[in-house]
């Protein structure tokens, strides 16, 4: 900040301590001989999870005398934008929720604790996959872990059987590969493009990642997705457009969330997750009667997404904020979590409990137990350096190119120059 | 028409060479010599000096990033004019400067005329008025998200509008309106205008309030019908709302973004084409990975821009009301 | 034949307003139907419909119940009132001078309020709230207030509106012997309580709606406004739409109290000033 505004803010700072409560500067401290932590969540204030959470700080503070918890919770949206201001205001909370996107800028910056440096042994009780998720590289920071993986979350492919016969497609033989898809859309296309759609829309960099497109190189200084098995990739999707798979109005979205079209009955697959299978049944009956699920459309291993729970670099309680972050994500509180959230385990082993494996053949049951298999194969394929403005630049270039105003290999290599610079 | 105006007259000073202050405020003849020095500033320090602290200077900060390659949680460095140079060679820059403009173009002129007329017919002290002004206000009120799921609704290619058209045979095909490039803008605009009806009524509605209702009755006895006294007493009445109500919703035009981001999911249009300069402000430097540099470069080419709108329009409307 | 043109007259007016109505409110009355639905009703119907076929008012009670919804809009007016407070007093004090009054320096106030107009809001928000921080204003309701109680478009609404008042009013006071500050308080301030009203609305509506602002300056939810307290509705795992609607209904009804008791004050204008010739 330049002098002028350091002035007018002190200037400013004398004048309000004057008419306002307090002085400037530093946030309130603690009570003498207790130990004040701030816990911040993402949107899970309600009355689904708050008496999870508030017995599970209860233990905690029992666990460890003279510790109080400040539990705050941040709307879903523009949640990136609270902790890009707060991290700026150096006024992050001691232990955060967040994903691994956020974490990696963060950690560039010098906000959160490097878990691995700290607590090397941590490793062993987490899965792979998402232990690696959690460990980042880059060419602005040390190589190491920020933050310790908390929930998972992947979910089946859902599909309208309806449509499946309408279109001439195979309601017991439904796509189990990307390449299936790709040709299962020459079929849909002369019946029913047009009418219907056939998946939600422009490919995310998730869906590169099952593709098999490498998306960065080993030492995450570069992107790489425009080698020839990614523009094979937009090709496929070319043709897709142009058998008309999908609408104009799809080349607005990426292929995730919920869907409105699925729900109203006019597109025929939608990757899901379990919890909206639920609300499907409540929110639109007529397409949940025609409702069939599979496993996760994809080449290589099934996407997943983390959540992590991070720990605040300049914490004052550093040790103890550290001790909360594991205890959140012990193997016992992810499973009750994930038991209420119908949300997965990202702690070693966590994922045989029975519970994962319900017996049944009713929808949730059969759905349970084939996420729960994808839980254990998956990758969380998003790399924490490619950005929502990067998704953004990728998603717009990919609408070009099915328009034909530029090549697959021309829209790749404009979103890898994009990316590239921001990573510098 | 003589004897209409004749408040008017009276309202805007009677020696017309010292009627106006260059920078357009009126000067009153007597007030001037009375009203000291100190009492006026009296007035205006405290305002002036909340707007300096809350928005001027921080803008200052803004200016000095806009010279720098920083982002939002790391210093960086100087790098000179390197960001506006850039910004000519971001496609983005562009598409974004010539929608934002194009929106200026095609929106004003609706948002001065519209709602004057509206507000004419709705200017009556009657509580059923009350109620249509109320419910008039409403599309203001809406949240944003709420009023982008219904417009989408409605112009889908599936939408409302769409059957509607198809049923009656006119179309064959569905009009892309949140597809094509420049339908998008126009459906955009529609929102906007959608909107601003219900805003800038009640803007007018202050000013056609304090119309001396002699005026109107003049214009009666004149016989002159609602039309008639539209045209010589409401118009001439509110000129200068006209004209304070053209720079607002000249800013605001440019500034345009929610509507289009709602059309289009937050896309800014297939491919990008949609794009505005607020909505590339937003992508650049909000988030965790503002690059605030680069996002004040782009703040600061857009305060600039809209600076010369603004002069410009104020050079072209106090050239045509002296012509009066 | 007078009369008879006049009802003719009416009767297309009432047609028109009746039409404007229809396509300026139908979003709202789409909403409330929504939030009328219940469980049975198919929220993705293709042709959607509008009377619910399984009516309820268990979404309203609903959102009550999750949501300490009286808390919030409590707080909501808090930063409502010292927003219009704040706007209605500096507008009309700044106004004042600009319009009426002649001193040096008033180009350059005037240019300070047209370049702070210009100002992309996006770029200082972080410094903004830098600002706030430092005042130690974080997670407080005066923080989220503060920076929007002068706002210089509502300076010039007034600009605007004071220069309407008659001259004739204005130089019979200063006759009479009324200083700046008595010509202010009786006879100039008086006339513009229109323009109070407008500026009224507009901040409480502003200060009822802002998301994002509020959003950075609070961290606790009990210091929510009724606007980031909604989205509670919108859990991670769980979202109702019939909530949402319901939500969003609650959260209008007071604007639309709001506006429709002060639009009423617009025309109260001139008589009250007792101008009327």
């Amino acid at each position: 900040m330049n002098k002028t505004i350091k002035t007018a803010l002190s200037l400013l700072c004398s004048a309000a301590a004057v008419v306002s409560f307090g002085g400037c500067g530093g946030s309130a401290s603690s009570g003498s001989g207790t130990t004040e932590l701030k816990f911040q969540t993402w949107n899970l204030k309600n009355d689904k999870f708050t008496g999870y959470f508030q017995d599970l700080i209860k233990q905690f503070e029992k666990e460890n005398k003279g510790v109080h918890i400040k539990w705050v919770d941040q709307p879903a949206d523009n949640y990136e934008d609270k902790l890009s201001t707060d991290a700026a205001a150096n006024s992050l909370p001691d232990v955060i929720d967040m994903g691994p996107e956020a974490a990696y800028t963060l950690a560039g910056a010098g906000a959160l604790l490097n878990i691995a440096k700290e607590e090397p042994k941590a490793k062993d009780q987490y899965l792979d996959a998402a232990w690696q998720s959690a460990t980042f590289k880059g060419p602005h920071l040390e190589e190491g872990t920020y933050g310790l993986p908390w929930y998972l979350n992947t979910g089946p492919t859902l599909y309208n059987k309806a449509l499946l016969n309408e279109c001439g497609l195979d309601s017991n033989n439904v796509p189990k590969t990307q390449d299936e898809m790709f040709a299962n859309a020459e079929i849909f296309g002369p019946k029913c493009g047009g009418k219907y759609a056939m998946t939600t829309g422009l490919p995310s960099i998730q869906d590169f990642g099952m593709y098999g497109v490498p998306l960065m190189n080993k030492d995450h200084t570069k992107f790489t997705f425009n080698d020839p098995k990614g523009v094979a990739f937009v090709q496929h999707y070319v043709d897709m457009y142009k058998a008309k798979a999908f609408t104009d109005e799809m080349l607005n979205t990426s292929n995730s969330g919920e869907s409105k079209s699925f729900n109203s009955g006019s597109q025929v697959f939608l990757n899901g997750s379990l919890y909206s299978i639920d609300d499907m049944k409540k929110n639109a009956p007529k397409v949940y009667e025609h409702m069939g699920i599979t496993s996760m459309v994809a080449n290589t291993h099934p996407n997943m997404m983390m959540e992590m729970i991070t720990v605040n670099a300049n914490s004052k309680n550093k040790d103890m904020a550290l001790k909360l972050a594991k205890f959140v994500t012990n193997s016992k509180n992810q499973l009750a979590f994930d038991k209420k959230a119908n949300v997965f385990p990202s702690s070693k082993g966590t994922i045989d409990d029975p519970f994962f494996n319900p017996s049944g053949d009713d929808m949730n049951a059969v759905g349970m137990r084939m996420v729960a298999k994808q839980v254990r194969e998956g990758r969380i394929w998003g790399p924490p350096q490619f950005t929502a403005v990067d998704g953004t630049r990728l998603q717009e270039q990919i609408a070009q190119a099915l328009q034909g105003k530029v090549t697959p290999k021309q829209a790749l290599d404009n979103v890898v120059e994009y990316a590239n610079g921001r990573l510098k | 028409m003589a004897q209409l105006s004749h408040r008017q007259r009276k309202g805007a000073g009677s020696a017309s060479a010292r009627r106006l202050n260059p920078d357009g405020t009126y000067v009153h003849p007597l007030g001037a010599n009375r009203s000291g020095v100190i009492a006026p500033w009296f007035f205006v320090t405290i305002p002036i000096l909340w707007i300096l602290i809350f928005s001027l200077l921080p803008f200052l900060n803004t200016i000095r990033l806009s010279f720098t390659d920083s982002t939002l949680l790391r210093p960086g460095k100087f790098i000179g004019f390197q960001n506006f140079v850039d910004m000519f060679h971001d496609p983005h820059f562009i598409t974004a400067m010539t929608n934002s403009s194009l929106y200026v173009v095609c929106v004003v002129p609706f948002m001065i005329i519209l709602p004057l007329i509206l507000a004419a017919l709705v200017a009556d002290r009657t509580r059923i008025m009350g109620f249509f002004r109320t419910s008039f206000y409403i599309p203001v009120i809406m949240s944003s998200v709420v009023v982008g799921l219904i417009w989408t609704n409605l112009l889908d290619s599936k939408g409302l509008v769409n059957g509607m058209f198809r049923a009656l045979h006119w179309i064959t095909k569905p009009i892309p309106f949140l597809t094509d490039r420049w339908l998008l803008l126009f459906s955009a605009m529609t929102i906007t205008i959608w909107t601003g009806l219900g805003y800038y009524m009640i803007i007018y509605l202050t000013t056609i309030a304090n119309i001396d209702p002699v005026l109107y009755e003049a214009a009666q006895i004149d016989g002159a019908g609602a039309v008639r006294q539209f045209i010589h007493v409401t118009l001439p009445g509110c000129t200068w709302t006209m004209i304070l109500i053209s720079l607002l919703s000249s800013m605001s035009a440019f500034r345009v973004f929610g509507e289009i981001y709602m059309l289009t999911n937050g896309s800014g249009g297939v491919g990008g084409a949609d794009i505005t300069m607020t909505m590339l402000i937003k992508n650049e430097g909000t988030g965790i990975n503002a690059r605030t540099g680069y996002a004040g470069a782009l703040g600061l080419v857009m305060f600039f821009v809209l600076g010369a709108l603004i002069l410009f329009e104020w050079f072209l409307e106090s050239r045509s009301s002296d012509d009066e | 034949m007078m009369s008879k043109h006049i009802t003719v007259g009416k009767v297309t007016k009432y047609v028109v307003l009746i039409l404007l109505f229809l396509f300026l409110a139908c979003p709202l009355l789409w909403q409330i139907s929504l939030a009328f639905k219940g469980p049975k009703d198919d929220m993705y119907a293709v042709p959607p419909y509008f009377w619910p076929r399984d009516p309820t008012v268990d979404n309203f009670s609903g959102v009550f119940k999750r949501l300490p919804i009286v808390g919030y809009a409590l707080n909501t007016l808090v930063v409502a009132a010292i927003n219009i407070l704040g706007n209605v007093v500096s507008g009309t004090t700044a106004g004042y001078a600009i319009a009426l009054l002649k001193f040096k320096g008033k180009r350059i106030v005037i240019g300070i309020l047209f370049l702070s107009m210009l100002i992309p809001g996006e770029t200082v928000m972080i410094t903004q709230f830098l600002i706030i921080r430092s005042l130690n204003l974080q997670n407080n309701l005066i923080g989220v207030a503060l920076p929007g109680i002068v706002s210089a478009m509502n300076i010039l609404l007034f600009v605007n509106a004071f220069r309407a008042i008659p001259r004739d009013l204005i130089e019979a006071a200063e006759m009479d012997g009324a200083s700046v500050w008595q010509r202010f308080t009786m006879i100039c301030a008086p006339q513009v309580k229109g323009t109070m009203a407008l500026v009224a609305i507009f901040s409480f509506m502003g200060s009822w709606n802002d998301f994002l602002w509020p959003l950075i300056v609070l961290t606790d939810d009990s210091h929510y406004t009724l606007t980031l307290g909604m989205s509670r509705l919108q859990g991670t795992f769980v979202s109702d739409p019939r909530l949402v609607a319901a939500g969003t209904v609650i959260a209008l009804v007071p604007i639309l109290i709001f506006f429709f008791v002060f639009q009423r004050y617009i025309f109260h204008g001139l008589e009250v000033g007792g101008v009327k010739e």
